[in-house]
Order: structure tokens, then sequence, then C-alpha cells
């Protein structure tokens, strides 16, 4: 059979990943610095911090850069470790079932973020 | 000196094994094919390996010595943990003893088209440079094609029949790179893909081991950094 290569794909994905990676590295800092600055950490406080539409954005986009860079981060290993004749099966059904997974993290994530209120 | 070394003879029918030799010699200022000359014509003469220039220009002699891959003729004998282990690059198939099959390696080397490409008619002397973009392929066309970072490569142990490793696309850059080249998107499409270029996840063990010092993950960064351009 003839090899089929070039597939003109490859590049998003390493931008995405490192785009995500960015934002965290960003957001992370921030976050901790907001969260010290708060007078206090406990119940009151907690919640006092995650109050403002703006910090709920921000955290669920936090969410869904870790996911998208963790998905990106187990395609490469799937792609690296799984090339057996028949793994292209096996590589596809692990993408979408951990898209899956990651995804309802993310409406999870979203859900818990909003029940601040 | 103490050396083991690994021997296969496909002829033989035996499995591959590593043998020991003991071999009486100073290793003030001699390099590791010395040593392996020197066991060829005292202690055995059925050792085969590869060796041309023996001054690290031909890039024949590419071994794995004590875990890594060097060029036997430059590197030293002294300060090497006895007993020295020698043995082939690693994943490629081996011929015989120290002596690897290198039609993959040159497969890849092949498939980045290293050479120009100008469709304009021949000048009368020479396609002509600044010397500013002549400074550009300082750094990439040094590679002597030893293979001692592709097989270095973890990535191209995983892929190596679909990633091209980091001598491939260091050579591929290089004519990417060259400003009398025609042929930079096309050169560019080929390489976006998944397993050619993007199997490199930047671990630098290419970097490591050159032994001329050439820093290919550098310039598959320089790679990303022009399809990142191309793309937006």
């Amino acid at each position: 059979m003839r090899r089929v290569g070039g597939a003109r794909r490859g590049l998003d994905m390493w931008l995405a990943q490192r785009a995500g990676a960015i934002y965290m590295a960003l957001f992370l800092p921030l976050f901790l610095l907001l969260a010290l600055a708060a007078p206090s950490l406990d119940y009151a406080g907690w919640r006092a911090l995650f109050l403002p539409l703006g910090m709920k954005v921000a955290t669920l986009l936090f969410f869904a850069a870790l996911l998208a860079h963790a998905w990106i981060g187990l395609r490469e290993i799937f792609i690296d470790y799984l090339h057996c004749a028949r793994c292209v099966m096996l590589r596809l059904s692990l993408y979408f079932a951990v898209a899956a997974l990651y995804l309802a993290c993310l409406v999870w994530a979203a859900d818990i973020l909003w029940s601040v209120r | 000196m103490r050396f083991r070394i690994y021997r296969y003879d496909p002829e033989s029918g035996n499995k591959p094994s590593m043998r020991d030799y003991e071999l009486d010699i100073d290793p003030q200022g001699r390099k590791v094919l010395d040593a392996l000359i020197a066991i060829k014509d005292t202690l055995d003469e059925s050792l085969s390996f590869r060796r041309s220039c023996r001054e690290g220009v031909c890039g024949s002699d590419g071994v794995n010595v004590n875990g890594a891959n060097v060029l036997a003729c430059i590197t030293p004998l002294e300060g090497l943990k006895e007993p020295i282990e020698i043995r082939p690059l690693p994943r490629l198939g081996v011929i015989r003893d120290l002596i690897v099959d290198m039609a993959q390696f040159y497969q890849h080397y092949r498939a980045v088209k290293p050479y120009l490409i100008n469709l304009d008619p021949e000048p009368e002397n020479e396609r002509l440079q600044s010397p500013e973009d002549r400074a550009e392929l300082d750094g990439l066309w040094e590679c002597i094609l030893c293979g001692c970072c592709t097989t270095s490569c973890p990535s191209f142990w995983w892929n190596p029949d679909k990633f091209l490793g980091p001598a491939a696309l260091l050579q591929g850059y290089r004519f990417i790179a060259d400003t009398r080249d025609q042929a930079t998107d096309e050169r560019l499409d080929f390489l976006e893909d998944p397993y050619r270029l993007f199997r490199c996840h930047g671990i630098m063990n290419c970097v490591e081991v050159c032994p001329k010092n050439l820093n290919p993950t550098q310039a598959i960064g320089k790679i990303k950094t022009l399809l990142v351009k191309r793309a937006l």
C-alpha cells in the first residue's frame, strides 16, 4: 500500500498549546496575587473572590486552556507511542474519549463557578 | 584499557552479544577510533566498523560510546569510564558489529530535497548572495550526516519511518533559509505534518550529541516560526 503523508496539519495544535500555556502563565500569578491580597481566605473571602463576572470568565478560560493543553499533550503521546498498523482506530477512540471527558470537566467547572452567587 | 564491544554477525546465526577486550594502549592523546583500529589489528580481525577520514569530517564512524552517540575519531579515550562500552548507533538496523543500515536516514535526507531549487536561467558565473544572506546558512551547512543526532532522538525511535529526524530537518531548513532557493513554500508544505516535523518535542538530545556543535532544535524552531508567519 502506498504510504500517505503531508497532512498540512499539526501547526494549529502546536500553536493552540502554546497559546494556552501563555494564558495559564499569565493567569496563575495574577490569581495568586489576588488570592494573597484578599483580606481573608475563609469561605466568605473565597466567595467574594469568585463573585465578579470577570473572575468567573477568567477562571473558566483558565480551565479551557488547561484542558485543551492537556488534550493536545495526550494526543502527542498517543501519536508517539500508539503507531501499530491497527492503532488508528484505537487512537481515534482515545481522542474522542479524552475529549468527551475533558469537555465534561469544563462544563462541570462552569457549573461550579456560576454556582457562586 | 578494558572495552566491551557489541558484536553481531548475521551469517553466524548467533544473537548479538557484547564481547570484552583488554587492550594495551596509552590513552594519552588517543581517540576511540585508534583503540578500535588497534583491537582489529592486534586482537580480533573480525571486528567491523566504518571509518574513513579519521578526523571528524566524513561522519562515517558514528557509534554509541558509554551511552552517548559520538564520532569515534574525535572522542578522546582519556576520561572514559571503563569498561568502555561501544555499540552501534541506536534504532537503525545493524548490518554487522558497529555498522548500521543508514537507508532510512538517507531516505529522510532525500525527502527534504537537499539541493537548491531555482528555475531562473542560470547566470553567467554564479548566483550571488549578500554576506548577510550567506551568514544565515552558518550553523546549517556544516552538517556531515553522521546520524548521531537523529539516532539519539526518542521521537525518531518511536516513529523512524515518519518523523524526519533532526539531521534531515536541519538540512531542510538549510535550503529554506537560502535566499537563492525558490521552493520555500513547497518545502514548508512538505514539512507541515503531524509526523514529519511536529514529532519534535524540543528535548534537545540532538544538540547535546552533535559532534559539529550544530543546533537542529533551533533550526526546527525557525521552521515552526516560518509556518506560523505563513499561516497568520
